[in-house]
This record gives C-alpha cells, structure tokens and sequence, in this order.
C-alpha cells in the first residue's frame, strides 16, 4: 500500500494541523487509489489430478469408512470421514453394539493425533534412526541367542482386546521356552479382575448394563468419565433415564465419592465421603440387604449414624429393585469389590445388570503380573522386554527405576507412536503407525468383532506390532494378512449367516463390526466360600483422620496418553473447567484452613518420601480430607506447546519456560499388596508463598444472582431449570418456567416458509462429558489459542458446557451442565448492532455469520446475552503442514479480525440439501446431524427442521419439558432445552418460578 | 483557513482529478477489476491441450472428463487414465500419422510410432517411453495443470448443485468448446452469481421453476 498521500508522520503525532477527520478523508483517497492501481493478477493456483483416479473416488465428495477407535480399549465403532484421502473427522458408528453412535472426546481428538508431525519418522536402534532391516536382524540374533540360552523374555502391554494380536503373541511366544505376556493398566482397576476370580471361578471383567438398571449405587467409578467404557455406560445410563410412559423410565444413582467427577455431578444423591469411609458403608450395605434376603452376612461394619441412616435408605431402595439394581466400585482394592461383588449377588445382579457370562474385555490389567515383571527386571533377570501400549516408565511409580533397570536388560524394545520416556530408555524403537493407518481387530466385549481398517497410507516409516513379530518369527506377513488368517480360523467358524469367507469379511468391513456366537465364558454361580474366605484374609483399612491423596483419572488426559493432543489439553476439564494444567483441588474448607487460595502453589508430602509443588483449587463437592490430583499430566515433550498460542508483545507462554504441562502424579501411586492403589494416606500440605496461574474456562459458577448486581436476593436464575421426579411425576411442565408472550416491536417479516431450523438439548440426557465441544473443533476448523488467551477469556470454541454448581442452603449441592452454542436468535441482537450487516437472519431461521463482510467492532458479541459469540483476534496458529491436514475443506478457515459462532454447521445443512434435491428425494428428519448432536453418546441434542410437526425437535419442543434460556427478554431463540430432572429426595425449590 | 487549510484542499483535489483521469483512461482499455476479479486469465498450460478440438470439433462432453461435477462440489480435472483411455492409441493427429503410413509403404517399411510433441510432453510426465510402455527409469507424476478458476477462500460453490439443476457449463465458463486455452470468461464476482439466483427465482432455469437461495450463508461458510 503506498503511503505517499499520507501527510507527514509528526503532524499525525503532534495533532497539529490535520484531525483525525481529515486523515481518513486523505487516506481514504490514498487507499482508493491503491485499491484501483492493484489490478494485477491475485493468487495462481495449480490444478493437479489423479494420475489414476481410483474408481471409487470423486474429489470433493466424502467417503466414510468403518473402523474402531482406539482412544482408549473400550472399543467404540466410528465412521471416518474421508477426503480427497485423508480423514478428517470422525464419528460414532450407529449400529454400533458398544458405542451406539457415541463417541467421547478423546476419540474425536485421536485424528489430531494422526497428523502429528512429533510421531516416530521410522525405527530407531539405539538412538540413532536405523531401517527395518537392521532392526529385524538385531532383534532376531538376540532372540535366537535367548532361545539357545533360555532367558526370559517378557512382554508388557496394555489391555490387548484383538483376537489376532493374542494368536499372534501366543504364536511368537511358543518358539521361546520362558515367554510370558503381561497387560498392565497405570489406572488399573485389576481388583474387579481378581475380585470376580474368587466370586466366579475366571479372572474376567463382567460386562455392566447400566441401561438395566433401575437403581445404581456407585463407589468412586467414574462411569460417565472416565470408568473403563464411558460412552457405552454412558449411553446405557441415557436409556435407563427416558422419562418416558407411566411411570416414567428413571433410574435411581446415588455416588458415593471423596472428589466431585463427572459422574458424581450427574447423581440424583450424591454423598461426598472419605475414601477411608467406603469400606463401612459397602459392608453396612452388604449386611442391611443380606438382612432383607434373610441371610447373615457375617459382616461387620463402623458407620456414623447420620451415614447409616443414609445407608439404610439406599439399601431400601436396591432391595426394593432387586434384579434392576447394580452396585460399582471404582476402586482399586480387592475388599472393596468383593463387597461390591456380594452386594450384586444378593441384589440378583448376575445374570441380570451384570453380565459374566459373556463378559467384557475392555479393560484387562494384572497388577500382580505386573509387580512380578518389575521383580524380575530388577534382578536383571530378563533377556529381552517388548514394551507395547502403556509408557511405564511415565505411568508406573517405580518408573524411574524401571527406566534405569531397563538398561541392563540387552534387548528392550519399545512400540511407541512417540519418543515417551519409556522409548526415550529402551534399546530399539519400533514406531507403530496411528490406529487411523493400519490394519487391526478388536473383541470389546464377547461376541462383538470390530474391525479397525486403515483410512490412509502410513504417514510416517511405522509398522504395527503384529508385523513386528510377524518379521521377527521370519514369516514378514502383512497386518491384513494376519487378520484375514486368523477370522477365517476363529471369528468365521463363530457364525452361520455367511457362507463363504469373503462375503462375511465384506460384509464385517462393511458394517465396521459383526455380532458372533458367544459361548458361555464363566459360570454365574456365586462361590461363596471363596469370597468369605478371601474376604477375611483382606485388611479392613484404618482412618486415622489425616489428609489424603486421591489421583484419579483425568478424562482428556487418561493416563499421559494423550498428553501431545493439544485440543485434549485445551479441552476444560468437564467439572473443574480447568485447562492446561493439573491441580491439587482442595474443599473450601481445607483451602480455609491452611489459609489457601486459588492458585496458590503447596508443597504436597507423602510418609514414605516424596513430594510435588502443585496450584491448589479449591473444589466444592470434595471431602474436607481429601486433596485430589489428576493423573496424565507432565509428559515428557510437552514443553513443544510453550508457544502454541498466537504471537504478540503480551503474550505469556502457555507452559513456564523449562517446565511441563502440570506435574506427573505417577510416583505417588501406591502399592497396597500387589494392586495398584491411588488414595495415599498421612499426606502434608504446607504452603510455599508463591502463587500459579490456573486458567478455567468457566468463572462464574453460580445460577444464584450475584451479589454485585444490587441487593443480594440469593434468588436461582432459571437458566437452568431443573424438578425433581416426584414433582416431574404430578406436573411433566414442573421446572420449566415460560413468561407469557411478549410483545415485539420487530416486524414479522420472516415468513420461515420452507425450513426452519432448531435445536432441543436434553439436559437430562447431557452429562457434561464435553465429546461435542472437540467434535465441533474438528468439524469446524477452530484453533487452539494457548493457556494465555484462555486466560484472556480468548476461547474459540462455537460450544461451550456451561457447569453451574448449587450449594443449597441446606448443605446440599447439585451440579447442572448446559451446553451452549450460539441460539439463532429470531429477534437476534448481534444482528441489530452490525454496522455491516454482516450477521444477518436467514429465511430459515438461521443467524447468518459472513466473514467477509465483517469488519470486526465486536458489537454483537457485546449484544448476545448468551456470550457465544468468537472473535478472532490473532492470525492463529494452525500447527505445521501437517497438521493443517486434518482441516475440514468445507468451512473456511477464519482471519484475524472476524466474529464468528456457531452455524449449526451450515456446511452440513446445504451439503444435505443438496444431497436429497440431486436425487429427486425430500429432505428426511434426521438426515442433517450437526457435529455436536452427531458426538453425544447420550443423544441429548436433537437438531430438525421446526416446520415439520413430525420432526424429533418439533415433539420435543412440544414436550411440557421444554424451556428456552432466557426466554423473558424476547430474543427468541431456535434453540431450547429439557428441564433438568432428579430423582432427589427433597424438593428444595425449583418449580416455584412463574 | 490556514495555510494548511488550503494545502490540503489542493491535494485533495489533484488526487481527485488524478483519479478521475486514471478511472477515465483505463476505463477504455477495459481493465478495471476489482481485487480478486480475474475475468479474462487465460493461463499457458504445461501441455497445450485444446478444448476446442476436444469438445467442440470432436464434441466430448464435458462431463466425460468433468464428471465429478454432476455428483461432486468440484467438477474434477481428470487424470491420466482418463487421457489415456484415447490416447494410449491416438499419439498424434491423423494426418500425420497417415502420411507416416504412406510413406512406410513407400519405403517398404513397418510405420514408425508417431507422437506429437505435445502428447509427448504428457507421455514423459507419466512416466512412459517412446513406445509408450512405463519407463522404469522415470517416476510417473500426475500432470500440473494451472487453475483458471479460483473462488476466494470464504466462498463455497458445488458444482453437482449446478448441474443437477439444470445450468449449462457454458453459463458461467463461457463457451469452451471454441476456446484453444481456457479463459476466465466470468468475472465470478458475488453480483454476477446473484443476479443468476435471483434470476432463476424470477424465471426458473430452461422453464423449471428453481429456488436459488440468495442467503449469505449458502456460500459464504
């Protein structure tokens, strides 16, 4: 741009002479000029085609492939979204037997994953980058030299849910005289494992039905989050929740845990205890039903009455629903579920909620093996360790030690995607490719085969595991090959709808997954000697009354996994909605006690050595004994996000220089026998002085009026409404509160003739589990913006979970989410106040957003009352070449200076439209799903056309649940949700409004 | 007023006559755009391939080698195998290869494979020899055409939309069939597609009624 007409800079800076007025009418004439005198050419492009199309593809249009995530090893089917040959997006499989069109946050990032330009380029041998060759010849003269000398070779791996991967293991293993496979878990929770062993005869995981359930009581398993298949026990407690026919379909939950999770935010009664507390009210429960059955239990139990009492009332209740109601314990100790495991015996549980018979594989850890391994390895007793799956020298609390150990081992070998700490020590890395590149199967649960197909050719010099031990047993056989061979021996032989092997492959590969014979896995009988037995020689833990250390899971995080996924990391915590950090989170009243606040670092110690210096959060819901930390955080490599956000003279890293993102918890994990054990006893908190900045996404927690807007009234808002069953039962419109019909003075000129789009979200069937807000990250093109800008309040995201805690004047408390997403206003007030008309209504009810007339003067975001409106302040950054891969072609990438919000993805409504009018066909109910309504594993988002009176949006916007937000000032909007229904035991206010 | 007043009067107004003169001047040489309007780009491609033999004396359809544009948001450049179809036989004009075969009988000689140098051009690319087998000791690569058509990158357009409903490619690419090289014949700018909807509204396309949206948000996502 010439500056040529400009006058002169100091009269500019002086003021002198010229005003502002007359500069822009200079420069107004000078930028006109530049703008006729820029005729030129704009940006040359090049065309490149195919050099052989293949048959099946057309550029431009999506191709969908079924496969499996391995996000985690629960299994979930997905479809991945293919375009012009990469995948872009991934999305729950309907048919799905496990995940049943659900797909969790994690998974929706694992795409991210695949474009990660930090994976392993190729093998390495001793550091140094080395061919397959060179490996494989290295690997088989030290196999060969074990084989002749019998040395152990061990291998550790996390949960192994392909049936191919254990023949292959099985077959590799037979050629060496002392091979064992160990499957360890960091979370582990191995004592269910082996808690069923001695009830059922077989060391298996039974498959949990939550949708059976009427009554779930649940010990500090984290279902909803974080708990072995959080979107199938998700999807599962949605349907057992329905609120449909007389009386209506809702089952009962009541959480007893020392931290709030996820879980926990979502019960009906929800008890905050220590964790000291939950052997007694397991025993009381266990002896209060074997009361009721008639049994003597033999049990003792030390419970404070105000807890029996409680007790008492939930037993009541599973007994009254016996055969219906389901006991879980999260935790890692084998009294614990042994109790659990009676309890579900005396409420008819087997058979019934809880399958054994055909069972669950999902998760598979053996801690004992595990502690075993770690011996021999310290003795130096191993010839050759194979490390696939699991980073133990991150995730174990004795990696350190292990790291060290290793080196003495002469063959280790490490199949990681990425340099952990655990490839960082091993001798060879054979880098395996992202789930999304390979070939693989999986058995989730007895009976249902999933097959995982590759979406795109490898990306990086990777080879998946099998084919690892395929070349090193000299056979060099390709992953499709192994699994071919393998269901046509085992899975094929398990069915009789196909009669020729390709044909059910076809098929299988076609559908993602197939439904095979399920032969009976355990007996059902309940072994009650054993139990009894084995319950007597477990020790009854002792509360000494000190402060605790609770890690748990973090569900973005899981255990460390994840920790290089930068939406995962900027994801808020769905309870805490803290980003980019772990904390030690405190009760207020701890907090108090020490003289803590927000921020503010402590130096935690545990007895037997250790300590960490971590942020304190102060956490409602949490027991006053207990400080609880999320494990996966403080990977090595995550220093690669100090400068993840956008570039400016203000900006602050999002990771303190020479740190990590948050503190690694793993060597505070414990030991209690052999299980891994993650509540710590005899902890110390003692000030350090300094203070941290944690950032959370959410600042206001409260649905109360605040106090700064005039007289505190403690009134609730009902922004979200909420009754309780009983009230629900008398009045389906009990909660909902409408204000009569308000007048308008905007004409109606918006006939809204053909479509008229809108949204109903259930918050009954939402659980805050966030999947939509990285589902529409990815669907969308929105950028991560670094811990500073979220500290600026600077966050992308077009949704939002808004998490408001209600601490009741009675001391209890309730947790409600809400997603919230721009409301496609049909009195918008963003579009009143652009001075561009650059957000505009539609004639089908949409908000329209058009980047290119925006100029940026954040009027409308200042105008929304639901504060959903994005503003670009930054060029951001996009990653590398890489990962701007993983970009939806179909939405444009924004610029710096444009607002921008939800569309309901836009792209996808025209797509559809366009779809049905070239085939001749009308537009169905449910052929346009947005991103977020597509992720939920509970379907709580329903998205439709509201002039069709037969769509699922118009019947639920019928429904006498339904309410907008903020209805009362006149906006409104297309977007409405279901009142909030708990089956609580005291009607404390809520259906008093209006 | 002061002295500056006055100042800036005077050249506001000779950047005002300036102006008018540019405007005036260039307005004869046809060449005023607005950013981004690329009417009239007419690229040298790598292979002088010739719409106008193609399409207009040998009358190919469009679709025979654009067929993603009935289906597809881009009608697709097709690749070789497409070129290949024809040309793994057809390696030169017919009267050169008749005149070969002449002059081969003359001589009493088998006819010698001949290959215009433009289909050369793409036979090389390809990674073919002479007599058009693969050339081991070269890698086949698709073929870089230069784009013509370029939409901003906050604009969206699907062509099967198009298609299906009944618009002619020549309606916005012009007649191609007579082009040697293909030319940029629309300036691609929103007026000129929303004339078109608002047209098709008012008029539906070859006699059908059509609801051509003209929401900003149907293109611009």
């Amino acid at each position: 741009m010439s500056h040529e007409h400009h006058p002169k800079d100091e009269e500019l800076q002086t003021g002198s002479g010229v005003g502002r007025r007359d500069f822009l009418r200079l420069a107004g004439f000078s930028f006109a000029g530049a703008f006729l005198a820029g005729c030129q050419q704009g940006k040359i492009e090049k065309a490149i085609p195919f050099l052989i199309q293949p048959e099946e593809v057309t550029p431009g249009l999506a191709y969908w492939y079924s496969t499996t995530c391995t996000g985690c090893s629960a299994g979930c089917g997905v479809l991945a979204k293919n375009r012009d040959g990469r995948p872009i997006k991934l999305e729950g499989n309907p048919d799905h037997p496990i995940s049943k069109g659900g797909l969790c946050a994690v998974g929706q990032a694992s795409i991210l994953s695949l474009y990660d330009s930090h994976r392993l380029k190729g093998p390495l041998l001793s550091g140094k980058e080395a061919t397959w060759n060179e490996i494989d010849a290295q690997v088989t003269s030290v196999l060969s030299r074990i084989r002749q000398t019998g040395g152990r070779i061990r291998l550790l791996t996390g949960t192994i849910t392909s049936p191919t991967t254990r023949a292959v293991i099985a077959k590799f293993f037979s050629r060496y005289p002392n091979a064992k496979h160990v499957e360890y878990e960091a979370i582990s929770c191995s004592a269910i494992l082996d808690a069923h062993e001695i009830t059922h005869g077989r060391r298996i995981l039974p498959r949990y039905h939550f949708d059976r359930a009427q009554t779930i009581f649940s010990v500090d398993a984290d279902f909803l989050g974080t708990w072995i298949s959080p979107v199938e026990y998700t999807a599962g407690f949605r349907a057992g929740r329905t609120l449909e026919g007389t009386p209506p379909k809702f089952s009962h939950h009541t959480q007893i845990e020392s931290q709030l999770s996820l879980t926990g935010s979502n019960a009906d009664e929800r008890i905050a205890v220590s964790p000291a507390e939950y052997e007694g009210i397991l025993s009381q429960l266990a002896i209060l039903i074997g009361e009721k059955g008639g049994r003597q239990t033999g049990l003792t139990s030390k419970i404070n009455p105000e807890m029996e009492r409680r007790v008492q009332r939930i037993a009541d209740r599973l007994w009254q629903t016996r055969g219906r109601s389901l006991v879980v314990c999260g935790v890692n100790d084998l009294r614990l579920q042994l109790l659990a495991n009676f309890a579900n015996h005396l409420l008819d549980g087997y058979g019934n909620t809880v399958d054994v018979q055909t069972p669950s594989f999902q998760t598979n850890p053996n801690d004992a093996a595990l502690q075993d391994v770690l011996h021999e390895i310290k003795a130096g007793d191993v010839g050759a360790l194979f490390i696939a799956g699991g980073n133990p020298v991150y995730d174990l609390p004795e990696g350190e030690t292990l790291g060290a150990n290793m080196r003495k081992i002469p063959l280790v070998v490490s199949f990681a995607e990425r340099m952990d700490e655990t490839a960082s020590a091993a001798t060879m890395v054979c880098p395996t490719p992202h789930f999304l590149e390979t070939w693989n199967d999986t058995e989730p649960v007895h009976g249902a085969v999933s097959l995982t197909q590759p979406t795109i050719p490898p990306l990086m010099k990777t080879r998946s595991f099998i084919e690892s031990l395929s070349a090193w047993m000299g056979e060099s056989q390709t992953a499709y090959d192994l699994i071919r061979a393998e269901w046509r021996s085992t899975v094929f032989q398990r069915q009789s709808s196909k009669k020729t092997f390709d044909e059910f492959w076809n098929d299988t590969l076609l559908k993602g997954f197939v439904t095979v014979s399920a032969p009976t896995f355990s007996q059902s009988a309940f072994d009650l000697p054993s139990f009894t037995s084995s319950l007597n020689k477990t020790d009854v833990p002792k509360d000494d009354g000190s402060m605790m250390l609770v890690l748990h899971a973090s569900p973005t995080m899981m255990d460390g996994r994840n920790a290089h996924n930068a939406w995962l990391q900027e994801l808020p915590d769905p309870v805490t909605k803290t980003v980019w950090d772990n904390h030690a989170s405190l009760s207020r009243n701890t907090a108090e006690k020490y003289g803590l606040a927000e921020g503010d670092i402590v130096k935690l110690e545990v007895q037997n050595g250790g300590d960490v210096e971590l942020p304190v959060h102060i956490q409602p819901g949490q027991h006053d004994a207990v400080i609880a930390v999320a494990l996966g955080y403080g990977r090595k490599g995550t220093d690669r996000f100090t400068n993840i956000g956008p570039d400016w003279i203000q900006a602050r890293p999002t990771v303190p220089p020479g740190a990590l993102v948050g503190k690694n918890m793993a060597p505070f994990v414990g030991h209690a026998n052999t299980l891994l054990t993650y509540i710590t006893n005899s902890v110390t908190i003692s000030r350090t002085g300094r203070s941290y900045s944690l950032v959370a996404s959410q600042e206001y927690n409260s649905l109360r009026d605040p106090n700064l807007l005039g007289e505190p009234t403690g009134e609730r808002r009902p922004i979200v409404q909420e009754a309780t069953l009983a009230a629900f039962s008398l009045d389906p419109s009990a909660g909902s509160f409408r204000k009569p019909h308000l007048e308008t003075m905007w004409p109606e000129d918006h006939k809204y003739t053909g479509h008229r789009w809108g949204m109903a979200i259930d918050l009954n069937a939402c659980t805050g589990c966030s999947a939509c807000v990285v589902g529409c990250q990815v669907e969308n093109n929105i950028p991560v913006v670094g811990k500073d800008e979220m500290r600026r309040n600077r966050d992308l995201t077009w949704i939002r979970i808004d998490r408001y805690y209600d601490e009741n004047n009675d001391g209890s408390f309730s947790v409600s989410h809400q997603p919230m997403m721009c409301q496609h206003c049909g009195n918008a007030p963003c579009e009143t106040v652009c001075p561009v008309l650059a957000t505009v209504h539609n004639d089908e009810g949409l908000n329209q957003q058009v980047y290119n007339r925006c100029v940026g003067t954040r009027y409308c975001a200042n105008n929304c009352p639901y504060k959903i409106r994005r503003f670009n302040w930054f060029e951001y950054k996009r990653g590398d070449e890489m990962q701007k891969m993983v970009l939806n072609p179909d939405v444009t990438v924004r610029d710096r200076g444009v607002m921008e919000k939800c569309s309901f993805c836009i792209q996808r409504i025209e797509l559809a439209k366009i779809e049905a009018r070239n085939s001749g066909t009308r537009l169905k109910d449910g052929d346009i799903q947005p991103a977020c309504a597509q992720s939920c594993p509970a379907q709580a988002i329903v998205f439709g056309d509201m002039n069709d009176p037969e769509s699922k949006v118009s019947k639920r916007m019928k429904n006498p649940r339904f309410y907008k937000v903020l209805e009362e000032i006149g906006v409104r909007p297309s977007v409405g949700y279901m009142t909030l229904i708990h089956d609580r035991p005291d009607d404390k206010e809520k259906q008093h409004h209006g | 007023m002061n002295w500056f007043g006055n100042r800036l009067v005077t050249v506001v107004l000779t950047v005002a006559v300036l102006m008018a003169a540019s405007v005036f001047v260039t307005s004869f040489t046809n060449n005023i755009k607005l950013p981004d309007n690329n009417q009239g780009y007419e690229p040298v491609q790598p292979i002088a391939y010739s719409h106008r033999l193609h399409a207009g004396e040998l009358g190919i359809a469009c679709l025979h080698c654009h067929h993603g544009a009935e289906r597809s948001k881009s009608a697709g450049i097709p690749s070789a195998n497409v070129c290949m179809n024809c040309h793994a036989r057809l390696t030169a004009p017919w009267v050169n290869v008749k005149a070969e075969d002449d002059l081969a009988t003359k001589e009493k000689r088998k006819p010698r494979l001949i290959i215009s140098p433009e289909l050369k051009k793409m036979y090389d690319r390809i990674g073919l020899d002479d007599n058009l087998r693969p050339d081991s000791t070269k890698t086949p690569l698709p073929l870089t055409w230069m784009k013509v058509h370029n939409l901003p990158g906050f604009v969206s357009f699907n062509h099967s939309a198009h298609v299906r409903s009944g618009v002619q490619c020549q309606t916005c690419h012009g007649a191609v069939e007579t082009m040697e090289r293909v030319r940029q014949v629309s300036d691609l700018s929103m007026g000129w597609c929303v004339n078109c909807h608002r047209d098709a509204n008012r008029n539906g396309i070859n006699g059908t009624p059509r609801n051509a949206s003209t929401n900003c948000i149907v293109c611009h996502h």
